[in-house]
């Protein structure tokens, strides 16, 4: 029976790491010389950089390909042809499909797909969703607001690729969303961590509890929260679900996966992205476990606006362990740890939000939802936490105050000053939560 | 463990199919719904070739054409 097979791909999840090895230079020649032959803009920047698709020819030649980066193709998407600029590789009308990236670091870059990349796009998440037990038997719930974010969009074709039944939660609000989930009893469901939680909330508020619905697994995308452990088990009990984690950006693909095992990490499908992690102070490749830094990435097979050696910005880590489920696709420890962006220096102190994230969602009492602001007087940073209590703890307040101190102390080296907040009183978000503020940069 | 599919005989099965949409898809030049419709099957060849051919033919100078057309 198919539905008993565990790899979507039993071969290419399986093969041998240097079989893998030589399919991803191969592949990485063949999507470097497209994008030379095809792109203008690609052309210019391998040209001012000496170097040609003849000069690849083992894995050590990879990284002399120069890095490119989103503040690029924003300049790019200012030229001809309207809206993508020099680097798009097909005439205008083979591009099929329109989307743009969030915006949340700045101006949105608008991306082309062909049929093919979006036929691919859909590829990508069918390897995520089958690690993660989706089935033909399954009714998925897509509680998102179709749009020009890419967002779900491959998570729907690819659960109807493999057969699944696809309820579009589109144009609902929550409560609509949660009513028709308990109408329809949906197995699966995709969304952000902070739109999970968001929902099971909601669903309480009107006297539902969303751990009967018997939605059997999550799989989340958007922010790090399914790979947070304290976020992944409050979403877990409160949909008595398992959640999973998954990664990916408009400019690159779907290109990681949890699976069903949680190793405490994501996939890297290398069989269609070639992932490298760049020591963030001296730019080497770090190929070793345990030391964090962030990712260049390639996508493979994508055709009308290549994404060869992309600086994602995202931080990440090799794990040192292969996989119990038996593939063979190198791990990413605790998923992605957070953007360059995102990470900055507090008194000092580097910090990484999703630190935060993690004591505030360990700890009973509190609430999910919560706001880092981080602020100057005279030459001193301050950071300040605001955290909503949950009813009942009211007395509580002076210990979990305590232990909030000592945790976020431990985990990020930083004394806070803490607000608490009555539950529903701080800001919720449908889709990307923007919970850290630093408005050092006002001053 | 699982018994290996067998690639090669996939991918001669695959590029069998290529072959007859390529073919198609240069009839449908006057026939919209041949064309498009043939412009679709051969971007799901391209993933079966992404999924299969392209390991078949490791050791070859080249993997499939990126696009098909």
């Amino acid at each position: 029976m198919i539905s008993e097979q565990r790899y979507w791909n039993p071969v290419l999840e399986t093969l041998p790491r240097e079989k893998l090895l030589a399919l991803q230079l191969k592949k990485f020649k063949s999507i470097f010389g497209w994008a030379y032959e095809n792109s203008r803009f690609h052309r210019s920047l391998y040209d001012k950089a000496g170097i040609t698709p003849s000069d690849i020819r083992e894995f050590k030649d990879i990284a002399r390909v120069p890095k490119v980066e989103k503040s690029m193709m924003r300049c790019i998407q200012c030229k001809d042809p309207f809206p993508y600029g020099d680097c798009l590789c097909l005439p205008l009308e083979e591009v099929s499909n329109f989307r743009q990236t969030s915006g949340t670091t700045g101006q949105p870059v608008y991306q082309a797909d062909s049929w093919q990349d979006w036929d691919w796009w859909s590829e990508c998440w069918a390897f995520i969703l089958w690690a993660q037990g989706y089935r033909p038997t399954d009714r998925v719930f897509i509680p998102f607001g179709y749009n020009i974010f890419v967002a779900f969009w491959a998570g729907h074709y690819a659960a109807e690729k493999i057969g699944c039944e696809v309820v579009p939660g589109g144009v609902l609000d929550t409560q609509a969303r949660i009513l028709k989930i308990q109408e329809l009893k949906p197995t699966a469901m995709m969304g952000t961590p902070t739109y999970m939680l968001g929902m099971a909330e909601t669903a309480k508020k009107l006297g539902i509890d969303p751990a009967t619905f018997g939605i059997r697994r999550i799989t989340c995308a958007g922010e790090p929260g399914a790979s947070v452990p304290a976020t992944k088990k409050r979403m877990e009990e409160a949909w008595n679900a398992k959640v999973f984690d998954h990664a990916g950006a408009t400019e690159i693909g779907a290109w990681s996966y949890e699976c069903l095992d949680q190793p405490g990490g994501i996939h890297v499908n290398e069989a269609l992205f070639l992932v490298e992690i760049e020591d963030i102070e001296t730019g080497a490749i770090i190929d070793e476990p345990g030391r964090r830094g962030k990712m260049v990435i390639t996508a493979l097979d994508r055709m009308a606006m290549p994404c060869v050696r992309f600086d994602s910005k995202d931080v990440i880590e090799w794990d040192a362990n292969p996989c119990s489920c038996g593939r063979t696709f190198r791990l990413i420890k605790g998923g992605v740890l957070g953007r360059m962006d995102d990470i900055t220096k507090v008194k000092g102190v580097l910090l990484s939000p999703v630190a935060i994230e993690e004591v505030v969602r360990s700890m009973e009492g509190l609430g999910n939802e919560y706001e880092v602001v981080v602020d100057k007087f005279g030459d001193s940073d301050t950071i300040s936490l605001k955290v909503e209590l949950l009813p009942g703890n009211e007395n509580n307040i002076a210990q979990i105050e305590a232990q909030l101190k000592h945790q976020l102390r431990l985990k990020t080296n930083l004394g806070y000053t803490i607000g608490f907040y009555d539950l529903g009183k701080l800001p919720r978000y449908e889709v990307k939560a923007r919970r850290f503020k630093d408005l050092r940069k006002g001053h | 463990m699982t018994e290996q599919p067998d690639i090669e005989k996939l991918d001669d099965q695959i590029q069998l199919l290529k072959k007859a949409a390529l073919a198609l898809s240069e009839m449908g030049d006057q026939f919209p719904a041949v064309k498009k419709n043939t412009a679709r099957v051969l971007a799901s060849i391209k993933m079966m070739e992404i999924n299969v051919s392209d390991v078949v033919r490791l050791t070859e100078p080249d993997i499939t054409p990126p696009l098909q057309r």
